[in-house]
């Protein structure tokens, strides 16, 4: 039994990260309909920022401002950086080409990725990139209940994982910026009519989005600890699964979709083989999109002719 | 999604092959490598080609390669006064991405050797199109056993291939660690699949009951992998590329409290990226850093690229052998083309290398009487030699 309360938890963890880039993902999906192929190397940014900033403050093994406060600073400063990236590129890359056909912003959105990621080996290296949060946060932290461990990192991504989609909902829910988005989402010329300023509501989904993939790659380099300029492909393309399984447009969708590719990667490994995870695991989401097509938590769109 | 890659990823290569034709490495002062004699060169220019993982996601290594290569073509064209060029291929690891390249190589007329490609896989999509351009080819990392069978006439290699380090390796296991169970994870690659090939088969004569996993190359996560390995499974083989990722497979082991014994095979021997203590890699050459002889080598990378693993030595031992090669064929009054250069290459005889082993080919392409060294990690990451 303790076993599978591990699987579970580092299915979670690993959920939550996914859970994190695919609610960008599905956030701009849903103002622009855009698939954002650049949002997983925001991601990687984030990742990098979060390694130099480590540097910047002594280095790993010593850290020259109290760990709490070093973690609050990689986070602020990555959301506020990546948002910012997140938001240019929709500024230059994206919002030229938002009356045209919708395969032009898409093969933008590769040409980004592909610029992100090769700016990123120029700037930075080809080598991997190593946190070593072990240096400044001790593996033996954390809570061990039998023989389940969950450690110190795995608790902060899971709880500041969680917070943030809680909060990101309140935002969309509960707000005027979020009511803003939801009828840009809906129909972005009648929301126009309506004196909504579009394009700062998108210019906010940009940058709500982006920090948030900004934040997950912080968190991603604290427990994986390593950063490349290839780690966000990986990252978006899980994400954009998330996305889609759940629904993609959803918020609560994108959530539920990471969660539940994290924790189906989780066990799929644990009880069967790792040989077999991705097999299997994306088998069960073709299954998932037969059933429902507009996935989880997604509205079927009608269409008036 | 990853269409896109494949499309942009052949384009992008087919550009770095055409804008990469001219930028090459040029004569340099610095020292000698030891090696021939002083040559005319009147009629000794010409190009050698490098297939190296230059981006994607072991682009750590394939940089690695290139360095040692221009090193190399620097060093060799000060020592025998030719005129070498290097024109760079990126592969990006992949077989697709590596033939493309290769048919670029083969186009050029200039190009009359090929160092590399770094992996097993592109070496099997590349020897058909090379044997038929009568390209030799180096390789300084590819080690399946298949690739010196006699399909790839015009493939050598400077390394030792998985028939000696599989077998070493896990004789090494179980002779000295003494498991009663393991749990072996290959990243499913060819270099890796082959290893586990060769392996598999002692372990089960042995009677140890192996965990046979297997996980993509672009996996971080471990954590679900590492929850598997059980208190009987006291040794986990590792035979991967990235020494990252398995310094991450060696934290999740510590956060889950595994006692488990990481055992790697050559593609981790990364001093520096690799530490965790306790752990073996072995390695298809040793840590020339040690070697009184390379010192002035390692010295020179050290400075011009900072430090290094094991990659990039062999790739100086393979391109180092074309250069001689190409200074022979010059010395003997020809002008270098493929196929004096193949020849030259087949007569190579180096009592003495960069890997601080002779080097020499039979008849298949494989080095006569590689071996692979044994190391292990010690508390404070450094890598120590263990006596064979």
């Amino acid at each position: 039994m303790s076993f599978f309360f591990q699987e579970l938890v580092n299915g979670i963890t690993t959920g939550a990260l996914y859970s994190l880039v695919a609610l960008g993902f599905s956030m701009v999906y849903g103002v622009l309909k855009l698939l954002n192929f650049a949002h997983g190397d925001l991601y990687m940014v984030g990742a990098y920022i979060g390694f130099f900033l480590i540097q910047f403050f002594g280095g790993a093994a010593h850290v020259s401002i109290p760990v709490p406060l070093l973690l609050v600073i990689m986070f602020v400063v990555a959301a506020a950086l990546v948002g910012g990236l997140g938001v240019a590129i929709e500024r230059f890359a994206y919002r030229p080409l938002r009356d045209a056909p919708r395969i032009a912003p898409l093969i933008t959105a590769i040409g980004v990725s592909f610029f992100l990621e090769s700016s990123a080996l120029l700037l930075f290296g080809a080598q991997f990139r190593v946190y070593n949060t072990a240096e400044f946060i001790s593996l033996s932290s954390g809570i061990r209940i039998g023989s389940v461990t969950i450690d110190s990192v795995q608790i902060l991504v899971l709880v500041l994982g969680l917070a943030l989609m809680a909060g990101l909902q309140l935002i969309v829910n509960r707000t005027r910026l979020g009511r803003q988005v939801r009828a840009v989402a809906a129909d972005r010329e009648a929301a126009e009519m309506l004196g909504i300023n579009v394009n700062f509501v998108i210019t906010a989904t940009f940058f709500l989005g982006s920090a948030l993939a900004g934040i997950a790659g912080v968190m991603a380099g604290l427990l994986f600890n390593q950063v490349t300029s290839t780690i966000g492909f990986i990252a978006g393309l899980k994400a954009f699964t998330a996305a889609v399984v759940g629904g993609i447009g959803s918020i609560p969708g994108a959530m539920l979709g990471g969660l539940l590719i994290g924790i189906a990667e989780s066990f799929v490994t644990g009880y069967i083989s790792s040989t077999y995870t991705n097999l299997i695991v994306f088998g069960l989401l073709i299954v998932v999109m037969l059933v429902r097509p507009s996935g989880l938590l997604g509205r079927v769109q009608l269409q008036k002719v | 999604m990853k269409g896109r890659l494949v499309l942009v990823a052949a384009a992008v290569g087919s550009l770095a092959v055409a804008g990469c034709s001219s930028s090459s490495s040029s004569s340099s002062s610095s020292a000698a490598s030891g090696g021939g004699a002083s040559t005319s060169t009147k009629s000794c220019v010409t190009s050698i080609g490098i297939e190296a993982p230059i981006t994607g996601p072991v682009a750590s290594l394939g940089t690695e390669q290139l360095h040692f290569a221009e090193l190399a073509v620097s060093m060799d064209n000060a020592a025998n006064n030719t005129k070498i060029t290097l024109v760079q291929g990126d592969t990006q690891l992949q077989p697709a991405q590596a033939t493309t390249v290769t048919q670029q190589f083969i186009s050029n007329s200039a190009i009359t050797a090929v160092v590399g490609p770094a992996g097993s896989q592109e070496v099997e999509a590349v020897g058909g199109p090379m044997g038929r351009a009568g390209m030799a080819f180096i390789s300084g990392s590819a080690t399946a056993v298949a690739l010196t069978t006699g399909s790839y006439p015009t493939f050598f290699r400077v390394v030792s291939k998985d028939s000696v380090q599989g077998p070493q390796d896990a004789n090494y296991i179980i002779n000295n660690l003494h498991p009663k169970a393991l749990m072996i994870v290959d990243d499913q690659e060819a270099y890796s699949t082959g290893l586990v090939s060769a392996m598999l088969p002692i372990f089960q004569k042995a009677g140890i009951k192996v965990d046979h996993e297997s996980v993509s190359q672009k996996v971080t996560d471990f954590s679900s992998l590492v929850a598997k390995v059980t208190s009987a499974e006291s040794v986990v083989v590792l035979p991967w590329q990235i020494a990252a990722n398995a310094q991450q497979f060696g934290r999740d082991l510590a956060q889950e409290h595994k006692t488990a014994v990481i055992f790697g095979t050559d593609g981790l021997f990364s001093p520096g990226t690799f530490t965790i203590s306790g752990s073996y890699v072995s390695s298809f050459g040793p840590d020339i850093t040690a070697i009184p002889a390379d010192a002035s080598i390692a010295a020179a990378a050290q400075s011009k690229y900072g430090s290094f693993g094991t990659f990039g030595p062999p790739v100086f031992a393979a391109t180092h052998v074309i250069d001689e090669a190409i200074a022979s064929v010059c010395k003997a009054g020809q002008t270098p083309s493929r196929a004096n250069v193949l020849a030259a290459i087949k007569q190579t005889n180096e009592p003495t290398s960069i890997l601080g082993q002779p080097i020499s080919f039979d008849s298949h392409g494989d080095l006569v009487n590689g071996k692979f060294f044994l190391f292990k990690i010690n508390s404070t990451g450094k890598y120590q030699l263990i006596p064979s």
